[in-house]
């Protein structure tokens, strides 16, 4: 009878527990979440013109393009969104090189983006897709290599 | 030599006297009969070392026999490993040995005092005649009556039942002075009868007997392990395990990657993380305790009684003959009104003649002291005078026989003698009818005519001194009063200071006016006291106390104390005490001094310091062997070296480890036999103390020790 | 050389935190001794449907056993549910990218793991689990498994406490557990999902969606319901991340900021315990002694890792730099919470030494409830061994340790290297570790000692992963996960229930709450755990360093 009852009560807690914290809540901070904070919640989705073009928090692969920036491949996430801001300013010589873009403009983009693993100091970050999106963004219209990856994710 | 102990020496320390011869040869063949792995495997930490012993033994001899673990080229190395490790086991046995003798040998001392004799043995006939018979005392039974007159010896364990004697129990107790004892009193067999006769009653067989017992106990094999160190035991057991897994993980990972890890070096590693050093002087350190207490005339029922009185928080002290020297003494006449000291003195004087009391003794003896010989003198010599008898014990006429009073010749008087209450009150006739009164302050003063004006103030005052007021009066006039003063025994101001550092709180008991305890209590240094005791506020005491889960000691003699022994954690009864007591009480001092409590209280505490200190330092020393042998301990890993902070080559880390760790068992013997030392201050430091010797010196010292070995070992040769 | 900025940030966590957690503990207790809380309204109504549903005497004390049995049953069950749905998500709802089940031993691994607050992950979350799989298969047990360690640790504290602490025996496991989860848990979590979606961790139902990149190629953007994950993961100790990359991956620790809120919330509970411990003894100098001494061997292990200066390398994440890898592992390990915000073969042999020592003492603070009970466990050695030397029977909280303690303590410690060093070898033995391609050189032996130390230790950060997943180490790991939870926690009942019934005395001889103590607790976990693990540490992690092996990558 007492086993029974040892039986009968932890199951039933299971299972109650089960419905708490394996449906309702989660569901619930899905729906109070995506109410409160929807760019966040489904993922910081960056737009480039009308087209989502991935997510500000995973790093993408630009195939060694000349005019963009890249993002490492050695993380542990294998998606780091973020380059050093050292990186980011030895490759803005790169597509400085190859576009023109004066460099000023590219060291002041990086600049303004930068932001730091301990805050105020640390290893200095830029976020590589949000470059590459400032970028495309402003010389669509001026440079072709850029026009031609807007007009190829806005196409469509 | 009388037990001493005060708060400035070292405790405990009852020199070894010249009786306690230890027998070598019989050290040397017992420690070897040890050995025997049936014996051993009740020490299972050593029973693993010689296990290991023979399995690097079978190494030396067939190394074949372990293939990737064992090398032909380092049979020699394995030889000399075999040879340390069988030292290792050795010098184990020989501690336990060794201790054992010591043992033995201070309960052949003991045995000196029940010598065969011929008793006498009285056997009262069909019509109630008394005859006596010759009897051998081993074969005196309990329940028989014997005699025992002036030069002969107690032949074994009785009760008085008739007669008041004197008795020289100094071989039993190192105290020469004289004992009385009368009806109801236990004496001890080996005391002997200076003055009168006595008859009693055997009350033990010869077996049983308190010398016996004391002998039975130090000599028994059978020592059931107390609770401190049984959980010692497991907590050994435990690191043997986790050091077996050890091994087996690393003769196993050697093996399977190829570590190229020699079998004696990870054995010699293993033995030398076994607490080999606490485990090979655990028995030692318990058989010591029990060595320790019969030196000091202490019997204790168990270990375990000893380690209890370590965890004493609260003893119990009775004031008399604990605090304070038997009783007390006057100290001073106080006339009052407007008699003279001379007066006072006088009537005290006579009034006490026949007063054999310590107390009434005492008067006289302050009289004479001050030359004050009363002129009622010749009243006295007209008296009947009959010579004091301790077998007619009358009540007539009572004169005493003082070292250092000797009563003028021919002195005579009529007296008598009636009891007051508790307190006595002596109405000495004269011939002109005067009658002296002497007594109890209130007592007297209900019976008094006149009462001097500051007669209450003075009661007062002498209570409240720590002393005790006794009023005389003449023809019931209150003339004056008597000061009475106790003498704080020696040296028990420092004891109780001790005990106090170390955070045991002693409580005085009396039946002391609680004035008068309040100042005893106060010039000891003892806070707590109970005064106006009755029989049963010890057990009322004790109780209060434990309810509270304190651990309570104290000490008893009569058969009103019997229950509060029995309830006490730690009762020490008097061999002098009664039957009762000595049953209820858990210990038994046969010399019958009191403030012995605190000693054992004080043993307990460093047979449990001894204990904690040597496993310390058997666990902590392991640190240093780790960073011998470790970094020499795989063949194929080179780099491991870095870790080799003593800098030795692989079979010189490994032979000075083990002979590290073999020879410091027996230099930390006397630490196992005599106990860590100590003074009495607080917990904290002397904790702090040991912790640092046999903690951090035990993380410290063997790294210096194992490279000096290893040095050593360089310079004899180059063993390997 | 660490920068002096670094230990500020440090400092500033550690400082927060201690606060944050002195507050919380104050609210357990409340929570504990049933006393009033501002959450009554709230949730008595809730609870009590609960309790009507259980059908069970809430208020009936359970000695030791029974507590034991109705966690152990509880959590069998609790395992099966897991197994099932991890098992069987390919034809259960919530299922939008249409993963399959897991295999037999995988899922057996898995819901072993989670269920024991272990969350060692042999899968890769994000890429074979389904919604479902996620919620019910793992975020329900992180759930319980979190619960159940504060409980634990509750009814042990209520032991400690003994008969004056006015409890009935140890509790009532039921509820503990319901109060913990509506009252603790459920709240704390509720919070730290939404601060965290706020700062950008993903919380959506709706499935992963297919961009194109600017290079033209597709991605799938894996959105899930992680947030409410990774709050409960972080909080409650147990450290298995939504996905295979675990806190390094950006949904799940998008930026610094988060990356620090989500260290803090995993010292937070196993803090707050400590805390709890004197509280509930109404001894708070107890309380404080074992905070001390955690935080000082949690700040040993800091200081062994920083030997080595980290920089940014391979194997990190840029928003991380060099410096937050080391304290987020050393935190991870000294919590046992295993999750990681960097791949720990990017790490510094020293780092995993610290790592490994984290997890071999297992109370540096540890996990949430059980960090507190392992500290016990060697306080209760500790006092035993050293104790002794104050010339009286050893008490702790004026109980004195008897045999039996003693022997239920040191099988308690003993069990852990036994079940670090067995299945190590077995691995060996049986050829699992060259199946899964590593070797017999410290590198290899390293990542499979800490596999089996991290599982036993139930902290769950690990260097194999995904390649851990064969029947071999799916098994051994899932079994000794388990050993290494329930092991000592039965254990540890067995000797809170007998501390229950203990007399306490009043006079103490060697004082627990001064601030010597926690030195010498600190010294003697130092020497237990050097002694026991020692050579092993010394033929990987540390021959690693010796041979100049910069880390495991």
């Amino acid at each position: 009878m007492k086993g029974r009852k040892l039986i009968s009560g932890t199951l039933r807690l299971a299972l109650i527990f089960a419905v708490i914290c394996g449906v309702v809540y989660p569901v619930v901070v899905t729906g109070i979440g995506q109410a409160l904070f929807p760019y966040q919640a489904n993922g910081d989705l960056a737009q480039l013109g009308n087209a989502t073009v991935g997510s500000y928090l995973i790093g993408q692969s630009v195939n060694n393009s000349p005019y963009l920036f890249h993002v490492r491949n050695d993380s542990a996430s294998g998606v780091d969104p973020d380059i050093t801001v050292a990186s980011a300013l030895a490759q803005a010589l790169v597509i400085h090189n190859t576009t023109n873009i004066s460099i000023a403009y590219l060291d002041g983009l990086i600049h303004n983006n930068t932001q730091y693993s301990m805050f105020f100091f640390g290893t200095a970050f830029v976020n590589a897709l949000s470059l590459n999106i400032q970028i495309i963004d402003h010389f669509h219209n001026s440079i072709a290599v850029y026009a031609k990856i807007y007009n190829m994710l806005n196409d469509h | 030599m009388p037990f001493r102990w005060s708060g400035n020496q070292e405790v405990y320390s009852r020199p070894e006297t010249n009786e306690d011869r230890i027998s070598w040869p019989h050290v040397l063949r017992d420690s070897l009969a040890r050995m025997n792995p049936l014996r051993l495997i009740e020490n299972p930490v050593m029973f693993v070392v010689e296990l290991s012993f023979l399995v690097v033994l079978l190494m030396t001899i067939a190394p074949g026999a372990f293939p990737g673990l064992a090398h032909r080229s380092d049979r020699v190395f394995y030889a000399y490993v075999t040879a340390i490790l069988f030292v290792t086991v050795w010098f184990s046995t020989i501690s336990d040995s060794f201790a054992e003798a010591r043992s033995r040998a201070s309960a052949a001392s003991l045995k000196k005092l029940e010598k065969e004799g011929i008793a006498k043995r009285i056997h009262v006939n069909e019509d109630g005649k008394r005859t006596i018979e010759p009897v051998k005392s081993s074969e005196l039974r309990k329940g028989d009556i014997i005699l025992i007159e002036k030069g002969d010896m107690v032949p074994i364990d009785a009760e008085v039942l008739e007669g008041i004697a004197m008795l020289d129990e100094s071989l039993l107790t190192g105290e020469s002075a004289g004992v009385k004892k009368s009806k109801g009193d236990t004496i001890i067999g080996g005391s002997t009868v200076v003055s009168d006769s006595i008859v009693a009653v055997v009350n033990a067989n010869p077996d049983e007997t308190y010398i016996s017992k004391l002998v039975k106990m130090v000599e028994s094999s059978e020592r059931p392990k107390t609770p401190n160190e049984a959980a010692l035991s497991i907590l050994l057991l435990g690191l043997t395990g986790v050091f077996t897994i050890i091994l087996v993980a690393l003769i196993a990972l050697s093996l399977l990657l190829n570590l190229g890890a020699d079998l004696s070096i990870l054995i010699a590693l293993y033995v030398c993380l076994l607490p080999t050093t606490i485990g090979a002087l655990l028995p030692a350190i318990g058989i010591s305790g029990i060595t320790r207490m019969s030196r000091n005339k202490i019997i204790a029922k168990s270990g375990k009684a000893i380690e209890t009185a370590g965890d004493a928080d609260v003893i119990l002290l009775d004031k008399t003959g604990t605090i304070t020297v038997g009783n007390r003494r006057a100290h001073q006449f106080i006339p009052l009104g407007n008699h003279t000291e001379r007066e006072l003195a006088d009537a005290s004087f006579l009034s006490s003649w026949n007063d054999d009391t310590p107390e009434g003794r005492s008067i006289v003896e302050l009289a004479f002291s001050k030359k004050f010989i009363p002129k009622e003198y010749d009243a006295l010599r007209e008296g009947v005078y009959k010579e004091f008898s301790a077998v007619t014990r009358s009540s007539e006429i009572t004169l005493v026989d003082s070292d250092d009073f000797t009563l003028p010749k021919g002195g005579k008087g009529i007296f008598q003698r009636h009891r007051f209450r508790k307190k006595f009150v002596l109405e000495t006739r004269l011939t002109d009818e005067t009658i002296i009164q002497k007594g109890a302050p209130d007592v007297i003063k209900e019976v008094a005519k006149s009462i001097p004006d500051n007669f209450d103030e003075t009661v007062t005052r002498i209570t409240s001194e720590g002393g005790t007021p006794i009023a005389v009066s003449v023809n019931g006039d209150i003339i004056g009063l008597i000061y009475f003063k106790d003498l704080i025994k020696h040296g028990i101001r420092d004891r109780i200071l001790g005990l106090r550092k170390m955070g045991i709180r002693p409580v005085m008991i009396t039946g002391d006016h609680p004035l008068t305890a309040r100042s005893i209590a106060g010039e000891v240094g003892i806070e707590e006291f109970v005064a106006q005791a009755k029989p049963e506020t010890k057990y009322q005491k004790v109780k209060e106390e434990q309810a509270e889960n304190r651990v309570v000691a104290m000490i008893g003699d009569g058969t009103n104390d019997a229950p509060a022994l029995a309830a006490a954690d730690i009762g020490l009864a008097m061999a002098s005490g009664t039957l009762a007591a000595k049953d209820a009480a858990n210990m038994v001092d046969l010399e019958s001094n009191p403030s012995k409590v605190i000693d054992v209280v004080m043993l307990g505490k460093q047979l449990l310091m001894t204990r904690g200190a040597v496993t310390t330092f058997s666990i902590t020393n392991d640190v240093a062997k780790y960073f011998a042998i470790v970094p020499v301990m795989f063949v194929s890993i080179p780099a491991l070296d870095a870790l080799n902070i003593l800098r030795l080559t692989p079979h010189i880390a490994v032979l000075s480890a083990l002979i590290y760790n073999a020879v410091v068992i027996p230099a930390l013997i006397p630490i196992a036999l005599r106990g860590t030392k100590f003074r009495p201050q607080s917990t904290l430091k002397i904790f702090l103390k040991n912790l640092f010797v046999y903690g951090v010196g035990g993380v410290l010292l063997p790294f210096a020790a194992i490279k000096l070995i290893a040095i050593l070992l360089v310079i004899m040769g180059g063993v390997i | 050389m660490i920068g002096t900025g670094y230990l500020l940030i440090t400092a500033l966590v550690w400082a927060t935190i201690i606060a944050l957690s002195w507050g919380l503990s104050k609210y357990l207790k409340k929570v504990y001794k049933n006393e009033k809380t501002f959450l009554d309204k709230l949730l008595n109504p809730f609870e009590n449907v609960i309790y009507r549903i259980l059908g069970i005497d809430r208020d009936k004390g359970m000695d030791w056993k029974e507590y034991f049995l109705s966690l152990f049953m509880f959590s069998v069950f609790t395992v099966a549910i897991s197994f099932i749905v991890l098992t069987f998500q390919g034809m259960l709802p919530l299922n939008p990218m249409k993963f399959h089940g897991m295999s037999w031993s995988l899922a057996f691994n898995t819901a072993m793991s989670i269920s024991s607050n272990t969350n060692l992950q042999h899968y890769n979350g994000g890429s074979t689990l389904s919604y479902l799989g996620q919620m019910v298969g793992i975020q329900f047990l992180q759930f319980t498994s979190a619960a159940s360690g504060i409980a634990v640790a509750v009814a042990i504290f209520r032991g400690f406490a003994g008969k004056r602490g006015g409890d009935r025996n140890l509790g009532n496991f039921y509820t503990d557990m319901v109060r913990t989860m509506t009252r603790v848990l459920l709240p704390l979590t509720l919070l730290l999902s939404l601060i965290l979606i706020g700062l950008g961790v993903p919380q959506s139902l709706s499935g992963y969606s297919l961009v194109r990149t600017l290079s033209g190629s597709f991605e799938l953007i894996k959105v899930g319901p992680v947030s409410s994950l990774v709050s409960i993961m972080q909080l409650g100790t147990n450290g298995g991340g939504y996905y295979g990359a675990n806190s390094a991956y950006p949904f799940q620790n998008p930026n610094p900021l988060t990356n620090y809120i989500e260290l803090g919330a995993m010292m937070l509970i196993p803090t707050s315990m400590l805390f709890l411990f004197g509280l509930m003894l109404d001894k708070k100098g107890e309380g404080r002694t074992i905070l001390i001494a955690s935080y000082g061997l949690y700040a040993i292990d800091l200081a062994i890792a920083l030997i080595p200066n980290t920089g940014l390398g391979p194997g990190m994440e840029t928003r991380f730099g060099g410096f937050s890898p080391v304290l987020y592992t050393v935190t991870t390990t000294a919590f046992t919470t295993g999750s990681v915000n960097t791949a720990l073969a990017a790490m510094h042999p020293l780092v995993i030494l610290a790592a490994f020592l984290g997890m071999m003492i297992q109370a540096t603070p540890g996990g949430a409830g059980v960090g507190a009970m392992y500290m016990l466990m060697y306080v209760m050695i500790t006092v035993f061994i050293v104790g002794l030397m104050a010339g009286r029977t050893p008490e702790y909280l004026g109980a004195k340790i008897s045999a039996k303690d003693v022997e239920l303590a040191i099988v308690a410690f003993l069990s852990h290297p036994i079940i670090i060093l067995v299945p190590t070898v077995l691995a060996y033995a049986l050829g699992a570790v060259h199946a899964i391609g590593l070797g017999n050189g410290p590198v290899g032996f390293t990542e499979i000692l800490y596999e089996y130390t991290s599982a036993a230790a139930n902290n769950g950060s690990d260097f194999l992963g995904s390649s851990g997943n064969t029947v071999f180490f799916n098994v051994s790991t899932g079994i000794v996960m388990w050993a290494g939870r329930f092991i000592p926690i039965l254990i540890m009942l067995a000797i809170s229930g007998r501390m229950y019934d203990k007399k306490r005395s009043p006079e103490v001889a060697l004082r627990t709450d001064d601030l010597i103590f926690p030195a010498i607790l600190i010294f003697s976990i130092i020497i237990l755990a050097v002694l026991t693990f020692f050579p092993f540490l010394a033929v990987g992690p540390i021959l690693m360093h010796l041979e100049g092996i910069g880390n495991a990558l």
